[in-house]
């Protein structure tokens, strides 16, 4: 059984539901992926994918955002690689809200999303390409998830 | 994305199924709106059949609830499942939006 995946898709929002099929069937069979960690990895990412395809690619012709995926024993390693602006993805506090509910200004909810859900980030910005490396430990089968 | 609605006493229901992405959660903001336009502010929206939603469904609910609010209705959630119910509380929504169990549940509350 093979524990690496690619896809590489036009970075477009149609694409999205795609990259998560992707991680949906990379996460089956006896990989030790319990449902909550699969639907981790899918927000995850569709949420980088989303950042990428609205502000890496903006004012320029879209290009193409690759997914890895590397289903380890105690980890999945995913990454992200486009080739558009750079947007590093800082942590952001955490949104509030009740100040959005109020029309105030907050942070964004996708990176608070990606951080409250990955436990590594790494971001590598080269001349020609951005790749994102997300990192989701995988709680032993048996025990119960808190992530 | 499907959506589908349907009166319920003085509720009206919006079934959400599939996915709430950034592509499809205008399609169901735009499909809310049009119900309060018509004058059904007292809205459920019923996340039964909903198996993902990013960060673009807690922006249409935002929407949504406010203007249902602002015409002195609301707007609930219901059965949302375990991954959506998550996104919703990572991102403190659930200070402000009210969320139920079960659609019965959250149409007894108007």
């Amino acid at each position: 059984m093979s524990n690496k995946f690619q896809m590489t898709l036009a970075a477009e929002l149609d694409s999205l539901s795609r990259f998560r099929g992707l991680i949906k069937s990379a996460c089956k069979g006896d990989r030790g992926v319990d449902e909550a960690a699969c639907y981790d990895l899918q927000l995850a990412a569709d949420e980088a994918c989303t950042n990428i395809i609205t502000h890496g690619y903006a004012g320029m012709n879209p290009g193409s955002i690759m997914l890895t995926l590397e289903m380890l024993p105690e980890r999945v390693i995913m990454t992200l690689t486009d080739f558009g602006y750079a947007f590093e993805p800082y942590e952001p506090p955490a949104p509030d809200a009740v100040a959005a509910m109020e029309e105030r200004p907050t942070s964004g909810f996708g990176l608070y999303l990606i951080y409250q859900t990955m436990d590594e980030i790494d971001y590598v910005t080269t001349l020609d390409s951005n790749q994102l490396t997300l990192i989701k430990k995988l709680e032993p089968i048996g025990s119960t998830s808190t992530g | 994305m499907e959506l589908k609605v349907r009166e319920q006493d003085t509720v009206t229901v919006i079934s959400v199924s599939g996915s709430i992405d950034a592509l499809t959660a205008s399609e169901l903001t735009d499909f809310a709106d049009a119900q309060i336009e018509a004058g059904h502010n007292k809205l459920v929206i019923d996340l039964s059949q909903v198996e993902f939603m990013s960060s673009a469904g807690l922006r249409s609910f935002l929407g949504t609830m406010k203007n249902c609010r602002k015409d002195g209705g609301d707007m609930l959630l219901a059965a949302a499942q375990p991954g959506v119910e998550k996104v919703l509380k990572l991102s403190g929504f659930t200070e402000i939006i009210k969320m139920y169990p079960s659609l019965e549940d959250a149409a007894e509350i108007f």
